[in-house]
């Protein structure tokens, strides 16, 4: 075929010559009228061929589409205007009156009108509704070739072999026919019958301009469809532009070009071209500022005779000697990429642009590239390099060029790209950070380049090569016609090769180990191996794809967004009413950049797909979730399921009681099965529920079964076979009562039953049966009977051998009492979650409540969730912190004398990154991190008083530990140590600080609430050791700012407060009750602490706990005074229910005798602190000391021992405060 | 022609190497290779079988063969097996008769370093010529002795006559998890590069592809790709140890872990440097005390 770089065609028809040719302006279709007669009607998007018209005699020329009614017309050598229905596939009427060939026909955009152009000079104008000539326009000396209709304004243009191009006006024929209708019917008739010349002598139509310039014949002429220009092409082989204003017209330019007569010309609908077509067998794209030619596509042997363009998309068509082709002028995919969240893009105007997923929003421009390639060419591919933010542009201009260009940080509107590199390629791709791939087709080279531009390595990609993609780390895939190859960059060789045919396109998924291979019909999925995993046809072209976090790929076609599993299974998820280029897929959005190359969000429902993929990897937790909070009952899920051998899982779904029992069978749920045979109670479903339950094992189902069908001999085979014979004998008489002999005598010998047998003999005359069957029991008697009752004798018979009596079976087990399964019922562990027996899987779970320790009710849940979340900023904070911004720190001089080797060149070790640390930083941790412990020690002691270290040696060695890591290098030596900061972006070494395992945010989310934890659940030995572990921590770490200062000094608060509360109790519960009965100074100690207990600052529903506590143990030992203190208290608070009843219980009781039976030192009224130490109340006035790091109050005797909260710190030492923030 | 550049034939075994590809290099098919090239292949397919811990194998292998580079090895695998001293003689007399030896002073290089003497070692490798095995070894003890500085130069002298290598890649990565910034990224690049093409893929390039993640403060693809790698290979020594390290940083107990390094290797360099910050710490703590004793 021709060589049409850039034409993109989209369908061709063969047939007789295609003189005229129309857009449908909404569905996909393309009318052509033939030089043989017939009018054909095709789905250019399918290619087929929709319907046939053949009513013209001779060729047909014009054809048109009305823009909204189910209507075409067309005009051919026969002289005759038809306008049809295509619904009903009928000509509804012709326009007679032309007098030669019609030459085109067209439809007026409003008005019920149509122009004609004939060989008879004229150009008529008719009304299709009443089917009348409203206007004979003459003028033109030689054939009118062409007349239309503006698509605005009251003009027509028209164009004539008279080597003219005539704009007429037609204003005054509008008038005439919308005018109000206040004249009188002769008036009317006389008007009508004026033809052309009203009452003013005008005519209804008259010339405006006579544009003269081409000196032949002109073929055809348009109007622009916003700008007052015209384009004509004539036998004279030349394109011209006019232009015209109010009064008058001119010639703009000439297009040359074409060097065979030029048939036919129109305007682009959206951009500034002219395109043109011609004898010369060529389509010619003009530039219609600059008038010069943009491009031009050849065909070999046929000439196109007439050329139009799809009034919406970006589509054209052109007919020719053999037919018709519909095409573009360019891709309209627009280049794009996509990296973790962000979308990178080429608009129209070509600017690259990057749109977030996570904030949908749009970037500014970033980049211009109106520079790169032909003005009118759009870029093809965009390849993104996250580590150089840097793109790779490919245009298909020039042969192929590619473009390699940084992008800004910051979109600051179109910028030119300062420093970019180029050269030619047909596809370029990044294969690693530093390295890109271009592939020439044309030398058939793959050239490796590095960033500089400059090839590194190239090779010879397998024959045939027309594309490359990004192939995992290290390789490429290469696209050949019919097979894609792996090629691995390094060893230069094929490493697999897969046989797909016309792959176009390459989605990797997002965990890059498996891709989409897109061809024009077909989706392959491979593994990164280039192993195939499915494939799927597609009627429909696929336009793109996108995967899915969980590895569900979607793709569109040009109508559908539709999914596909690795196993293969697909379906559609939506419809699209317009071409979309998916990009990524998250949760219920779909992200597509449309033909206009702008992003946009499709909501889709992910349920069946969602649902799909669980089901194939069996993660039932999923699946029972999408079916609980969605509505996903369909037939297709049904069926779906059943295909798939989950029967029980599409029990769950269904109503319909016959499918209910298929499925049921099918999964052996004799239940539902029962239930359904009941509800429909066919015999045949009775049949068959006999049969599975038989093997089941479920007899009585099977008993029911042949009870409802009737089969009695079956009914008394299975009583027989399990044993029951009660009702076989119930058979037995039934078979009497029924009169059927056959069955009876059936029973009778299942039963043993000899003498009923013998009597149905008699009854039935049968008496040598009856006899032989008694002689053979031994029944003489019997025997005799008969004998007397024949009148025979024993001589006169000759009896066979007789074998031995018949003994009916006896069953080993009585079954009939019990159903013996044989099968084991399937109920699903997906059943199971549906009737909730599965622990664990219940969806609420996440709000399960924490037991609680002290058995109480959740005491004030909602009010300790709101707690948790705030707790740092909630605790109260009257805690004077003193000591804590007592000016600058003394920070302890490194004695050690470091060697400045900063500009020494020489040999000799330098510096590591740890001691850095311990210079740059005045924190303790930082030292800590570095490994130098004593300077660390020296700044605590310092700051806090810090004195007894053992306790934080856990904690010294976790900081130091997590500061380096070790990167294996070369073999034989021992690893390279590295240096774990946590100032990422950092690489001034006097700023590297080193990274602090379970920094403030940690403690406060993990730490505290598991302290918390232990609190409520009573465990205070375990809470004890957390809230201690969280004061460690937090004297050996560092915080980013002041308010994260001000939020550890509330933690440190806390956990004290925590520490003294747990302490006392932990004391109070030393004393057994033993030894409280003994000594009654016992008992008084005990009540003091549990008083104490709820001093501390605690978080309330804790308190409340205290209070309980204290209050019960006041009440016991007939302390009311105490107790109606804590039960007011615990109402004060506001708590559960369970509390405040028993608080308010207390009270009532304890007002009836406000009186404590035994004296402790407990006064509710005073503002006292406990002493962490002695655990005695410390009034307020009196003197008293504190631990400088965690603020624990203590008698001054305590001054000088170590604090007992904390367990490093000497209480009553004031240091300079602890610093964490430097 | 140079036998380990692009072109050459001794590419791939020498970049399975380097990638740690140990195996790959053991099982290499060495027959097709020209006889100038054997000898190089030979002693790489050595220098791995000592990496995989098969020291004694190679060490008889060597027995008694003569030639500088057969001897370098044998140097190399008696100090695996631990006899330093007789490994440091042999070297030393090597560094002495053939300096000029590329594998002499790779392998000598290594063996001083490992043994402490870190300026004969770089005595012995600056003498190379236009061997990248060299540099990057200078770049691995500048790093170790913290000249950052130093090794910053030598790889970008490096990169100026070999962009292209593996090796000059590892190095700058080693130099730039040092700098860290914006290098972290890039050097995680150069490793993830090579941990995920299958071609390239080993444990240890995985565990460097994780050291890089904790760098960048990516702490759940530290841990996976960790995870991964002791997967592969329960006993990488440096994959627990660095798993370890991320344990702590996430603020979980380490002691499982800090036992399977103590029978893995207990001479981890972790484990020597942690039990003696653990003797400072006792010692430092002795000069606090309080004032008064607890009561």
């Amino acid at each position: 075929m021709q060589a049409n770089s850039g034409m993109l065609t989209k369908f061709e028809s063969k047939s007789s010559r295609a003189k005229g040719i129309a857009f449908h302006p909404k569905r996909p279709w393309i009318l052509v009228s033939l030089h043989s007669s017939t009018i054909q009607l095709w789905d250019y998007r399918m290619g087929t061929l929709i319907d046939r018209f053949e009513e013209h005699d001779g060729p047909v020329r014009g054809v048109d589409f009305h823009k909204t009614q189910p209507l075409f017309v067309s005009g051919g050598d026969d002289y005759k205007i038809k306008v049809w229905s295509y619904q009903t596939r009928r000509c509804l009427f012709t326009l007679n009156g032309h007098l030669d060939y019609i030459r085109t026909v067209f439809f007026h955009h409003e008005l019920p009108w149509i122009v004609s152009a004939s060989d008879d000079q004229t150009i008529r104008i008719w009304n299709w509704q009443n089917r009348s000539l409203l206007c004979t326009m003459t003028g033109h000396n030689h054939y009118a070739m062409c007349a239309q209709f503006h698509p605005k304004e009251d003009l027509v243009v028209s164009a004539s072999l008279d080597q003219s191009v005539r704009v007429w006006d037609i204003s005054g024929l509008r008038k005439k026919h919308s005018a109000p209708t206040s004249m009188t019917f002769e008036d009317q008739v006389a008007r009508s019958n004026a033809n052309q010349t009203d009452m003013f002598g005008n005519t209804d139509a008259v010339v405006k301009f006579v544009l003269e310039g081409h000196d032949r014949g002109v073929n055809w002429v348009a109007f622009h469809p916003t700008m007052p220009l015209i384009v004509s092409a004539g036998d004279d082989r030349l394109v011209k532009l006019w232009r015209m204003s109010e009064t008058k017209a001119w010639e703009v330019d000439t297009c040359r070009g074409h060097f065979q007569n030029a048939s036919g010309c129109l305007f682009h609908p959206h951009q500034d071209l002219i395109l043109s077509a011609g004898e010369d067998k060529t389509i010619r794209v003009w530039d219609l500022n600059k008038r010069t030619a943009v491009n031009s596509f050849k065909r070999e042997n046929d000439r196109f005779w007439v050329i139009a363009a799809h009034p919406e998309i970006n589509l054209f068509a052109a007919g020719h000697d053999n037919g018709v082709m519909v095409f573009k002028l360019e891709r309209e995919r627009p280049a794009s990429a996509v990296h973790q969240n962000t979308l990178f893009y080429i608009t129209k105007e070509k600017h690259v642009r990057s749109f977030d997923f996570q904030k949908n929003v749009e970037s500014p421009t970033l980049l211009s590239l109106k520079k790169l390639g032909s003005p009118w060419v759009p870029p093809r591919t965009l390849s993104y390099n996250p580590a150089e933010r840097s793109v790779l542009v490919t245009s298909s201009a020039d042969g192929g060029s590619y473009e390699l260009i940084n992008l800004p940080r910051d979109g600051s509107g179109a910028v030119e790209p300062t420093e970019s590199k180029r050269g030619q390629g047909n596809s370029a791709v990044f294969v690693a950070r530093n390295r890109f791939a271009v592939l020439n087709t044309a030398s058939q080279n793959v050239d490796i380049k590095d960033l500089t531009n400059n090839t590194t390595r190239s090779f010879k990609p397998p024959h045939g090569t027309t594309d490359i993609y990004f192939g995992g780390t290290g390789n490429l895939l290469i696209i050949t016609p019919t097979a894609v190859h792996l090629y691995d960059i390094q060893q230069k060789k094929s490493i697999a090769e897969l046989s797909v045919t016309g792959v176009k396109y390459v989605v990797w998924s997002n965990d890059g180990l498996y891709a989409a291979l897109l061809s024009k019909h077909n989706v392959t999925i491979i593994t990164k191996s280039l192993e195939q995993v499915s494939t799927l046809h597609e009627t429909i072209r696929i336009k793109s794809a996108t995967w899915d976090d969980a590895g569900v790929l979607l793709y569109s076609t040009l109508n559908h967004v539709k999914y596909t599993l690795l196993n293969g299974d697909n379906g559609i998820v939506r419809t699209l009413d317009q071409t979309v280029y998916l990009v990524r897929v998250k949760g219920r959005n779909v992200y597509c950049l449309d033909r206009a190359a702008k992003p946009k969000v499709l909501q889709i429902d992910p349920t069946e797909y969602r649902f799909k993929l669980a089901l194939v990897k069996r993660n039932y937790e999923e699946m029972l979730h999408i079916i609980q909070n969605s509505s996903l009952v369909g037939q297709s899920i049904i069926s779906y399921l059943q295909k798939k051998g989950y029967p029980e899982i599409a029990l769950q779904f269904v109503q319909d009681p016959t499918t209910r029992f298929e499925l049921a069978i099918e999964c052996g749920n004799l239940e539902v099965a029962v239930e359904m045979s009941k509800q429909l109670d066919r015999p045949k479903l009775w049949t068959r529920l006999s049969t599975e339950a038989l093997a089941h094992g479920s007899h009585s189902i099977v008993e029911m079964c042949y009870k409802k069908l009737k089969h009695f001999d079956k009914l008394s085979f299975l009583y027989l076979t399990t044993g029951d014979e009660g009702k076989l004998a119930k058979m037995a008489k039934i078979a009497e009562h029924r009169g059927d002999f056959t069955s009876r005598f059936q029973n009778a010998l299942y039963l043993g039953d000899v003498e009923d047998r013998i009597q149905m003999f008699k009854e039935i005359d049968l008496y040598p049966l009856a006899y032989a069957t008694a002689k053979s029991h031994g029944l003489e008697e019997e025997c005799q009977s008969i004998l007397e009752a024949t009148g025979l004798t024993e001589e006169q018979l000759t009896l066979p051998q007789l074998g031995a009596p018949l003994t009916p079976p006896k069953p080993v087990v009585p079954t009939y009492k019990a159903d013996w399964p044989t099968k084991a019922a399937s109920q699903s562990f997906f059943e199971k979650a549906l009737l909730g027996q599965v622990e664990g899987l219940s969806l609420e779970d996440e709000t399960s409540a924490p037991t609680n320790g002290f058995g109480l009710d959740d005491a004030g849940d909602e009010e300790t969730g709101a707690k948790r979340t705030g707790a740092l900023v909630d605790v109260d904070d009257d805690e004077d912190a003193a000591g804590w911004d007592l000016g600058d720190d003394i920070v302890p001089e490194v004695e050690e004398g470091f060697v400045n080797v900063e500009s020494a060149d020489a040999g000799g070790a330098g510096l590591s990154e740890a001691d850095l640390w311990a210079r740059n930083s005045p924190l303790a941790v930082d030292h800590v991190a570095g490994g130098s412990f004593d300077t660390a020690m020296q700044l605590l002691n310092r700051q806090v008083g810090a004195v007894n270290f053992a306790p934080l040696k856990p904690r010294f060695l976790e900081v130091f530990e997590s500061s380096k890591t070790y990167l294996p290098a070369s073999a034989g030596l021992p690893p390279l140590v590295n240096y774990v900061r946590r100032t990422l972006d950092e690489s001034d070494p006097r700023k590297v600080l080193p990274i602090i395992p379970r920094d403030l945010e940690y403690l406060a989310t993990n730490d505290l609430q598991r302290g918390y934890d232990f609190m409520k659940t009573n465990k205070l030995e375990d809470c004890q050791r957390v809230f201690k572990g969280i004061l460690h921590a937090v004297l050996v770490n560092a915080v980013s700012s002041e308010s994260e200062v001000a939020e550890a000094k509330k933690l440190i608060t806390s956990a004290s407060e925590y520490l003294v509360a747990v302490a006392i109790e932990l004391a109070r519960r030393k004393f057994t009750p033993d030894m409280i009965s003994q000594n009654p100074s016992n008992l008084k100690r005990s009540l003091e602490l549990s008083a104490y207990f709820t001093i501390p600052k605690i978080e309330v529903p804790h308190r409340q706990l205290a209070l309980l506590n204290a209050m019960n143990l006041a009440m016991r030992s007939k302390n009311y005074s105490t107790a109606l203190s804590f039960a007011n208290r615990i109402l004060a608070n506001g708590a559960n229910p369970k509390i405040m009843e028993s608080a308010k219980k207390t009270k009532a009781q304890c007002e009836r005798n406000p009186h404590d039976a035994v004296e402790i030192e407990f006064d509710q009224f005073a503002e006292f602190e406990i002493c962490a130490a002695s655990h005695t109340p410390i009034y307020s006035g009196t003197a008293y000391e504190e631990c400088a790091f965690d603020g624990a109050k203590y008698h001054t005797k305590f001054k000088g021992t170590v604090c007992t909260v904390c367990e490093v710190c000497e209480v009553g030492k004031h240091g300079s405060g602890l610093k964490l923030f430097a | 022609m140079d036998p380990f550049s692009a072109e050459g034939e001794l590419i791939n075994i020498h970049n399975h190497f380097h990638q740690g590809q140990y195996q790959d290099v053991v099982d290499f098919d060495t027959s097709s290779l020209s006889s100038e090239n054997a000898l190089p292949a030979r002693v790489l397919q050595l220098r791995a079988q000592i990496a995989l811990g098969h020291a004694e194998d190679v060490l008889a292998d060597v027995q008694g063969v003569t030639g500088p580079e057969l001897e370098a090895v044998g140097a190399l695998a008696e100090y695996t097996t631990g006899d330093v001293d007789s490994a440091v003689k042999t070297v030393e007399k090597l560094a002495q008769s053939s300096a000029d030896n590329a594998t002499v002073q790779v392998l000598g290089g290594i063996v001083l370093q490992a043994a402490g003497k870190s300026d004969e070692a770089l005595a012995l490798l600056s003498q190379h010529s236009g061997n990248l095995e060299a540099v990057t070894l200078i770049v691995q003890i500048h790093l170790q002795q913290n000249r950052n500085d130093l090794a910053v130069k030598e790889v970008a002298a490096a990169r100026r006559w070999a962009q292209d290598s593996v090796l000059v890649n590892l190095a700058e990565s080693w130099v730039g998890l040092r700098l860290g910034g914006e290098k972290y990224q890039q050097a995680f690049y150069v490793f993830e590069e090579l941990a995920q093409a299958p071609s390239t893929s080993s444990v240890r390039s995985l565990v460097s592809q994780a050291v890089a993640e904790l760098h960048l403060g990516r702490i759940e693809e530290a841990q996976s790709a960790l995870e991964q790698a002791l997967q592969k290979e329960p006993d990488f020594a440096d994959a627990i140890a660095n798993l370890l390290v991320l344990t702590v940083i996430t603020g979980k107990d380490p002691k499982a872990l800090t036992s399977s390094l103590e029978q893995v290797d207990a001479h981890h360099p972790l484990l020597t440097d942690l039990a003696e910050k653990s003797e400072l710490f006792d010692k430092a703590a002795t000069k606090y005390k309080p004032k008064v004793a607890a009561a």
